[in-house]
């Protein structure tokens, strides 16, 4: 990361955290938030011991490196999905007139510190039922932050959308719908709509690739979730450079 | 003549939202992956059994249904309605001869069953098509009541914490922990006899329940109709409470500048 997105980012943080009480409640609502999450899984598998190889431990390993990787992705690059927005209300008119690449610094522009509570709150579920071990720790923090680039391509992606058909729906719909279907198990599904969750909307590979290859790694699903990273970071960082030539500016100067 | 005034902004509410086809066409998509999703996951956890007395048809209708009865809110009421009370904008309902609570919770359910209407049809077929009928006729047709009971419970219920904004001015974090209630001891999740023991008995005596476990337990072909009288007996405590809430804070409301 270049020495100024690491400024922007930094200034970012700390206007964030420079409202402190507010800091706090966001964070202790996102950490109750998870915690029902948590809940409703040992409920759930209090029942059932186990649904197509997934067990309460497995799960709960899916949903730390879930909560972890989206809560770097929507806490630090909270930008990611807000393009759309961005794009409509001009605001994106600011990024451009400056000398540096607009889609770092936009991403870094802003810190949501409510999804924070997330990251904090996948690390310790992490370490209090994950059985952490040099190798496993080591395939848990790796295996989020490939989680977390291809999630953050994929939000790019589909809020890039908005230079082409002028709406930010699609965008929202993206960002709903692969962390809703990465909360889950992947093998739960079958047929077309697994396919899908390991291709267009590649919430297998958000959750729950990552979380098998900390239980049992195995180097063709590690390249496959790498592949899947880079792909998908690419396809954002294109869409977005593809987007932008076919911006006019939407700022309320220019309009009537 | 004044009750056909007081439906007016039910009237418009709705109208205004089925005009948002983009709106409500993304709503019924997000509806219909939650309900899929969750449903793959019970069938797939129940498999040719059942789970708590219900089978995976069972279990399918029950999310379709508990599925609609939230979805057809907008998930942040609480925070929304709460920024306009800390705002002060509240107070521009305040020149109306009718009281503020009543004008929002009759727009809300406006916008709330129009916003049903549009779920219900696409989330009946994804129940058909997956695993045939509704267990019980009957039951079904309690469900449809019971559902708009549950989107009015849960209105009222929103409204009474949200009035907390008036001596509080920030319900923002809110929301995030009346969702969860309302996720599992409402039932939205699971349905509430999965529940252990002790968590599922405080589930039945809290008004969550009405909101999602009961027009869901209904049309999963449990025939008891005197879940609707739960319902309504809820209802009038809530909305009473709703009431309440806004008649004590807007007495404390002061705005400044505008």
């Amino acid at each position: 990361m270049s020495t100024r997105t690491t400024a922007v980012l930094r200034s970012a943080f700390a206007d964030a955290a420079a409202r402190r009480s507010a800091f706090w409640t966001q964070i202790a609502a996102m950490i109750v938030n998870d915690v029902a999450w948590v809940a409703f899984w040992l409920i759930f598998f209090n029942r059932v011991s186990s649904v197509r190889g997934w067990d309460a431990d497995r799960v709960l390993l899916l949903f730390a490196v879930l909560t972890t990787s989206a809560g770097l992705v929507l806490g630090l690059l909270s930008n990611c999905r807000r393009i759309p927005t961005l794009v409509e209300d001009g605001s994106l008119d600011e990024v451009l007139a400056l000398p540096v690449a607009p889609l770092p610094h936009l991403l870094v522009r802003r810190v949501d510190t409510v999804n924070l509570g997330d990251v904090a709150f996948g690390v310790v579920l992490f370490a209090v039922s994950g059985h952490p071990t040099g190798q496993r720790l080591l395939v848990f923090v790796a295996g989020s932050l490939a989680s977390a680039v291809l999630l953050t391509g994929f939000l790019v992606l589909t809020g890039s959308l908005v230079f082409v058909n002028g709406g930010g729906r699609a965008g929202d719909l993206g960002l709903h719908s692969v962390l809703l279907l990465a909360s889950y198990p992947a093998d739960v599904f079958t047929g077309a709509t697994k396919a899908l969750l390991y291709t267009a909307v590649p919430a297998a590979f958000v959750s729950a690739v990552p979380a098998r290859l900390i239980d049992d790694f195995t180097v063709s699903d590690a390249l496959m979730l790498l592949g899947a990273a880079c792909l998908f970071a690419t396809l954002g960082w294109a869409a977005f450079t593809a987007g932008l030539r076919r911006y006019t500016s939407g700022s309320s100067w220019g309009r009537g | 003549m004044r009750l056909r005034r007081i439906g007016v902004p039910a009237d418009v509410a709705g109208r205004r939202l089925l005009a948002d086809r983009d709106g409500w066409v993304v709503n019924c998509l997000f509806y219909l992956i939650v309900s899929g999703v969750l449903s793959a996951l019970w069938r797939a956890a129940a498999g040719d059994g059942d789970i708590a007395g219900y089978s995976a048809a069972a279990l399918t209708w029950y999310i379709v249904t508990a599925e609609a009865a939230t979805c057809a809110l907008s998930i942040r009421l609480i925070e929304e309605v709460g920024d306009e009370i800390g705002s002060g904008a509240v107070a521009v309902e305040m020149l109306r001869p009718v009281p503020v609570i009543v004008v929002r919770l009759v727009a809300e359910v406006g916008r709330g069953v129009a916003r049903l209407a549009t779920l219900l049809g696409p989330g009946v077929a994804l129940a058909w098509l997956v695993v045939g009928p509704p267990p019980s006729a009957a039951g079904a047709v309690l469900a449809v009541p019971a559902l708009v009971l549950a989107l009015a419970a849960n209105l009222c219920l929103q409204h009474a914490m949200a009035a907390a904004a008036f001596w509080l001015r920030d319900t923002r974090a809110m929301w995030f922990l009346y969702q969860k209630l309302v996720f599992i001891l409402g039932g939205m999740l699971l349905p509430l006899e999965v529940l252990p023991d002790v968590l599922r008995d405080v589930a039945m005596v809290l008004p969550f329940m009405t909101m999602a476990y009961v027009p869901a337990r209904l049309a999963a072909g449990h025939v008891e109709p005197v879940l609707l009288l739960v319902q309504v007996g809820w209802l009038v405590v809530l909305a009473a409470a709703a009431a309440l809430a806004f008649a004590r804070g807007q007495q404390r409301l002061q705005v400044v500048g505008g």
